[in-house]
């Protein structure tokens, strides 16, 4: 058994640049979007981040990407981390782990519909919750639709 | 069911969704089979599609979305405050256990201390509203499998405990009792002496359900080794709550990230040891008696105090982001929420429990026969709009 110490330790020598943000204890760290499949299963076997706990995606149109945000929990040593992703809004892409945790899979297709992210070797890239028929993506900051009508604002 | 399905001349185009001209043919003895989206055994609008092989199932693909509200868009147009009346509506049997784990973001945002009597009542609450879900879960689960009488039991208990909630929020499923940094209102007068009177009584009341329903002879031949998933698996599909324990894995939200009072309790964790159906039945048994342990000393050790604390009027958390977890009574219910510094969230995720305990039903389904299906999905304890959002 792993304390959660051991396991802080572990994550910050492999992730030298990790970070705690303003509120959520959990530490954050930041991978490249081809390392990411290597640092999950790595994360997963070697120090038994067995559970994803969610996974999903944060618009950022100020600074031209969306982030992904993986959160990993360990019944082992029931420490917390935060992996996270910046990709281009334009051609955002990136590999699945839908094998490494299979829960992925359905988070990776309500990210891939909600953000218009891709993932790359998903094996059932269908629509998960959005009608097949609905052009764009709903969770981005920039969204709109014919029906979508914005109500004047009450002071 | 030799050829390949059509519903006559008018329907020969059909398509499942899943299935197109680049899926491979199925075979002569294969069939497909259509469950849902109106069907009694789903329990809300979900639709599975079902590979058959004469009766065994070969393969299962669910379609969800049917419900589906865009809440999390919607929540980014609205003030943190005008936002907990939605979380009830994503789980309405839990409505508590949602409002619960939204309040406590908000306020972790704030770095809102909250008074000791507020926690305590959220405790109170939330473990009634965890009784009342696993009774209805019971009630509808026996109605499912052929048992009548146990729904009847488990409704005239229910019913005590909606009244209680009812009697506190004004609400008897949709509470919106929950503030940010407290309750809209105390508990009445009557609220305790009840509370006593329900705890006195229950325990005896399980039992009964258990004889009734968990340790019938004829419930047990179709739930026992049916439906098994190994705690590997179940684990990897992020399956939480009574459905993960089942399966041998000793995970509660309450004691592995504790929050609010839960500490301060001594109760036991119920762990199943065959992930089987019957295991997940006998884990939601256990645990009404476990929640009236709790509630038995959230009772006798509650404080005198205030029901809210003193938080500002306009909500208006500085920025940064916060992942707030509760056990619900269908598993980890968080709330994962960015904030920018304005008045209304910049993004809120919901994770929830039947989101991935459904997601693993196909992997639990292969290879049974098609009667199963119906004791599988009802283990599941699935709630529609919690799936969809």
């Amino acid at each position: 058994m792993r304390s959660a110490e051991e396991t802080r330790e572990a994550l910050g020598k492999r992730f030298p640049a990790i970070e705690v943000r303003p509120v959520d204890p959990a530490p954050n760290v930041t991978v490249h979007a081809d390392a990411l499949r290597e640092n999950l299963a790595w994360l997963r076997d070697e120090l038994a981040f067995d559970f994803l706990v969610f996974m999903t995606a944060l618009d950022r149109p100020a600074d031209d990407a969306v982030e992904l945000v993986y959160r990993l929990f360990s019944h082992e040593s029931r420490a917390s981390v935060v992996v996270r992703v910046r990709l281009p809004r334009d051609g955002a892409r990136v590999p699945t782990v839908s094998d490494i945790f299979r829960t992925a899979e359905w988070h990776e297709r309500e990210t891939a519909e909600m953000f218009g992210v891709e993932f790359a070797g998903h094996p059932d890239p269908r629509k998960l919750l959005l009608p097949d028929d609905l052009d764009g993506h709903p969770l981005r900051k920039d969204f709109s639709h014919p029906n979508l009508v914005r109500l004047p604002e009450v002071p | 069911m030799k050829e390949n399905v059509t519903f006559g001349d008018r329907d020969k185009n059909v398509t499942f969704g899943d299935r197109d001209e680049t899926s491979p043919p199925a075979t002569s003895d294969e069939f497909l089979l259509n469950i849902g989206p109106q069907h009694p055994a789903t329990h809300g609008v979900l639709r599975v599609v079902v590979t058959m092989d004469g009766e065994v199932v070969k393969d299962i693909v669910p379609h969800i979305g049917y419900v589906h509200r865009g809440l999390e868009k919607l929540f980014e147009n609205r003030t943190y405050e005008q936002i907990i009346p939605f979380t009830d509506r994503t789980d309405y049997l839990s409505a508590i256990a949602n409002n619960f784990a939204y309040v406590m973001g908000v306020e972790r945002l704030l770095g809102l201390e909250v008074p000791e009597k507020v926690q305590y009542m959220r405790v109170l609450m939330a473990e009634l509203n965890r009784i009342a879900s696993h009774l209805l879960w019971l009630a509808a689960y026996g109605l499912d499998m052929g048992a009548f009488t146990p729904f009847l039991y488990a409704f005239r208990d229910r019913e005590e405990i909606v009244s209680m909630i009812e009697e506190a929020s004004g609400g008897r499923l949709t509470t919106n009792y929950f503030r940010v940094g407290g309750f809209v209102h105390d508990l009445p007068r009557e609220f305790f002496p009840r509370l006593r009177k329900f705890i006195s009584r229950f325990g005896k009341a399980v039992n009964e359900l258990d004889t009734l329903l968990v340790e019938n002879a004829i419930f047990v031949a179709r739930t026992r080794g049916v439906g098994v998933i190994g705690r590997g698996r179940a684990v990897s599909y992020g399956m939480t709550g009574p459905c993960l324990r089942a399966s041998n894995a000793s995970f509660d939200v309450r004691r592995d990230l504790p929050y609010s009072v839960y500490p301060l309790f001594d109760f036991e964790i119920p762990v199943g040891r065959n992930g089987d159906t019957w295991d997940r039945s006998w884990v939601r048994i256990e645990e009404m008696r476990q929640s009236l342990v709790i509630l038995r000393q959230a009772m006798e050790g509650f404080p005198e105090g205030d029901h809210k604390a003193r938080a500002p009027r306009n909500i208006e958390p500085p920025a940064g982001e916060v992942y707030s977890a509760v056990e619900g009574p269908r598993g980890e219910t968080g709330f994962y929420i960015v904030s920018d510094g304005t008045r209304k969230p910049y993004r809120v995720k919901m994770r929830k429990p039947s989101f991935s305990n459904f997601s693993a039903l196909p992997e639990i389904l292969r290879g049974l026969k098609i009667a199963d299906l119906v004791a599988v999905m009802g283990s599941l304890d699935l709630v529609v709009p919690e799936i969809d959002r």
